[in-house]
């Protein structure tokens, strides 16, 4: 079994408003194997981005890490100082976010951004090894070095992308978040941009964490796929268990809400809302809106169980304590 | 009120002849840009003829990447825009030449949804405000009493329940409840076209399903013709009748959905079906790449070439020194690419011409409004 890379221990993200407190995320546990493909799906508010954020600490006031533990590599980055945390971003986690646009600065040339991520981790060599750098990490993510010398305006969404894959692998990372990197991709550069990520990661051997909504995405990328629900995991396990056998009714109803393209037939989406994170109900926090709810939902909190394929419903509990 | 009637009892006896609804002659649209000396041009949409019918009402899908022109055509049909070259037509007089009665049927009769649910409201207006004001507009109720009725019917419409949803601001509602309440606002003015651009790409998966569902659901029972724009071309499947495929401004395919969709022609069709992310673990892109990755050749493509030559793997000599027509591979297929050049060419260039006309009007399976 190989070693874990990131462990998470019943953390909590908490967002303190003049309404209340919102339980972005409340009680999630979660481990990474070294270069493990892991997908967090789930609905917008569901806390998969915030738990992204928890990772790199970037959790920003009203909101604050409330409890729990992130281990990386036995370290936990909950406990660390900001420049401590300064250290780790980048060389150990990195990021590449949903917006590569707005990631970039619109007035400088990738060649002098992609320096500067370089020179802030310590690396400074001569100017040309330093180009050899620069022109090898951009033919990683399959760009010509041509694209140094351009602003971002002039790069196309999907060349965008890959500079900001190129500039997270830049210190091989153990771990890198994927949020959302290509929603805003069209399908082909998509498919494009993803076997990107995937080429370097297997190069670095890293770990990656990929968020999102989008469960074809998921089933294309993932080897493990958690799917969040109102701030708590509620399964996680295998691709290939997710979508040959899911567990949980809310993933079961996420992946029948899926359109294909194998012979036309009535679309049904999940009916009802998500529960308000200010005051989310006792008991499960799906059961308003689950078809096969039963008395002890609204009395108890299921618990995520189970071995490696692990979920959190009451349908499940006695099968997965015997 | 009561040529609304109308519409539905003839679309439910269906198999009448085709009658226009909304028709696009020869369309084309250029944006200009760049200084005077160096003009580019840029044919956003390049000589397309269409027509939505009534008679059967049917949804038509236009997908392609961004840039391909689909939006503009969306615009153009809108009559938000007006076309460099062509004409559009609603029911058979030319948009550009209507007086203002004519204007205003036509406004109330083709109807848009957007992507973005959010920026279409007036954010210090309570949501019922976008009803009162096309209630008011086309004058569709004459006391408020009336008026509030008429709303409550659209929404409950839509499957929102009318009390949570009414006397609400925009931001007090989700953005598939925001979605819903925009195609309730269109159900309301019961036009005879929906234009839907992108309505479920800023929508949580679990609540795209809903939305769409309700569209088919308008077409089914109610015979408005839907013109679905989208990249997805998996949501573009289930909802869809028929299918046009445009890139950079042509349409390169268009035809019976299902066999687009399961049987590309167009080079460009079969890389984007490729490239679908299937949410089927057991068919995952890497098994089935080879030779649909683009080579990208460095030819400039200009506008008397195929607009696809750089990067399609069949390319041959003469698709880089003329655009190809439109060639009929069947009955219900078309495709502007040289490889089904022995098909011959169209006889018509109005692409719904093409089009499968579905059986029934009203599907078994629709849900009941």
């Amino acid at each position: 079994m190989p070693d874990t890379v990131l462990s998470i221990r019943d953390l909590r993200v908490y967002f303190n408003i003049r309404a209340g407190t919102v339980r972005a995320v409340d009680g999630v546990d979660l481990d990474i194997a070294e270069g493990e493909k892991l997908g967090l799906v789930g609905e917008s508010g569901s806390g998969k981005t915030t738990t992204a954020l928890a990772i790199m600490r970037m959790i920003k006031p009203p909101g604050e890490i409330a409890g729990g533990t992130i281990q990386l590599d036995g370290r936990d980055l909950v406990g660390l100082s900001e420049p401590e945390m300064r250290a780790v971003r980048g060389n150990d986690v990195a990021m590449v976010p949903q917006a590569a646009m707005n990631a970039l600065n619109p007035v400088r040339r990738i060649r002098s951004q992609m320096l500067d991520g370089l020179r802030d981790h310590g690396v400074n060599e001569s100017r040309e090894r330093m180009e050899e750098r620069l022109t090898t990490l951009v033919a990683q993510v399959g760009l010509s070095s041509n694209v140094l010398n351009l602003f971002p305006h002039e790069l196309s969404g999907g060349m965008k992308q890959r500079v900001t894959i190129a500039m997270a692998i830049c210190h091989k990372p153990r771990l890198i978040l994927a949020d959302e990197p290509t929603s805003a991709l069209d399908v082909v550069v998509q498919r494009q941009v993803m076997e990107t990520l995937e080429e370097v990661r297997s190069e670095i051997g890293a770990a990656v964490i990929l968020v999102g909504h989008d469960m074809g995405l998921m089933a294309q990328f993932a080897d493990r796929i958690g799917v969040m629900y109102a701030g708590k995991l509620v399964e996680l396990a295998t691709v290939e268990q997710i979508f040959s056998n899911p567990r949980h009714p809310y993933t079961r109803l996420l992946i029948s809400s899926l359109p294909d393209t194998a012979g036309k037939r009535r679309l049904e989406g999940i009916p009802g809302l998500p529960p308000s994170l200010l005051e989310i109900p006792p008991g499960c926090p799906f059961m308003p809106r689950c078809p096969e709810a039963m008395d002890v939902c609204g009395v108890d909190v299921p618990e995520l169980l189970g071995e490696t394929d692990m979920v959190s419903c009451h349908l499940h509990t006695e099968a997965a304590t015997v | 009120m009561t040529a609304t009637a109308e519409t539905i009892t003839t679309t439910s006896t269906t198999n009448g002849a085709s009658s226009s609804l909304l028709e696009l002659s020869n369309v084309t649209q250029i944006f200009s840009s760049g200084p005077f000396w160096n003009r580019e041009h840029n044919y956003a949409v390049n000589d397309v003829s269409f027509t939505l019918s009534d008679k059967p009402a049917l949804i038509t899908a236009v997908a392609g990447e961004s840039g391909s022109g689909k939006t503009t055509l969306g615009r153009i049909m809108l009559g938000f825009q007006s076309p460099t070259l062509g004409q559009v037509l609603y029911r058979g007089d030319d948009v550009a030449e209507m007086n203002a009665a004519g204007r205003k049927q036509y406004r109330r009769q083709v109807q848009a949804i957007f992507q973005d649910p959010f920026s279409v409201y007036n954010p210090f207006y309570k949501v019922d405000h976008i009803f009162t004001v096309a209630i008011a507009r086309y004058k569709l109720a004459s006391s408020r009493d009336e008026a509030r009725h008429l709303i409550e019917e659209a929404i409950s419409g839509v499957g929102l329940r009318p009390s949570e949803t009414l006397g609400r601001y925009p931001h007090q509602l989700s953005g598939g409840q925001r979605q819903r309440v925009m195609v309730a606002r269109s159900l309301l003015l019961k036009p005879e076209v929906i234009i839907a651009d992108e309505p479920v790409s800023m929508v949580d998966a679990s609540l795209r399903a809903t939305i769409l569902e309700t569209l088919r659901t308008l077409n089914h029972e109610l015979g408005i013709a839907i013109l679905y724009i989208t990249h997805d071309l998996t949501t573009a499947y289930q909802v869809a009748d028929n299918i046009m495929i445009m890139y950079r401004g042509h349409v390169v395919e268009a035809g019976d959905v299902e066999h687009v969709i399961n049987d590309p022609k167009h080079p460009y069709t079969r890389l984007l079906v490729q490239s679908i992310p299937m949410p089927d673990p057991n068919r995952r892109w890497a098994d089935m790449r080879g030779a649909n990755d683009p080579p990208f050749t460095g030819i400039d493509v200009t506008p008397t070439m195929c607009p696809f030559v750089n990067r399609c793997p069949d390319a041959v000599g003469n698709c880089a020194e003329e655009v190809p027509s439109t060639y009929a591979i069947d009955e219900h297929r078309i495709s502007k690419c040289f490889l089904y050049e022995d098909a011959g060419t169209v006889s018509s260039a109005n692409i719904a011409s093409y089009f499968n006309i579905r059986e029934s009007s009203s599907n078994s399976n629709g849900a009941k409004l």
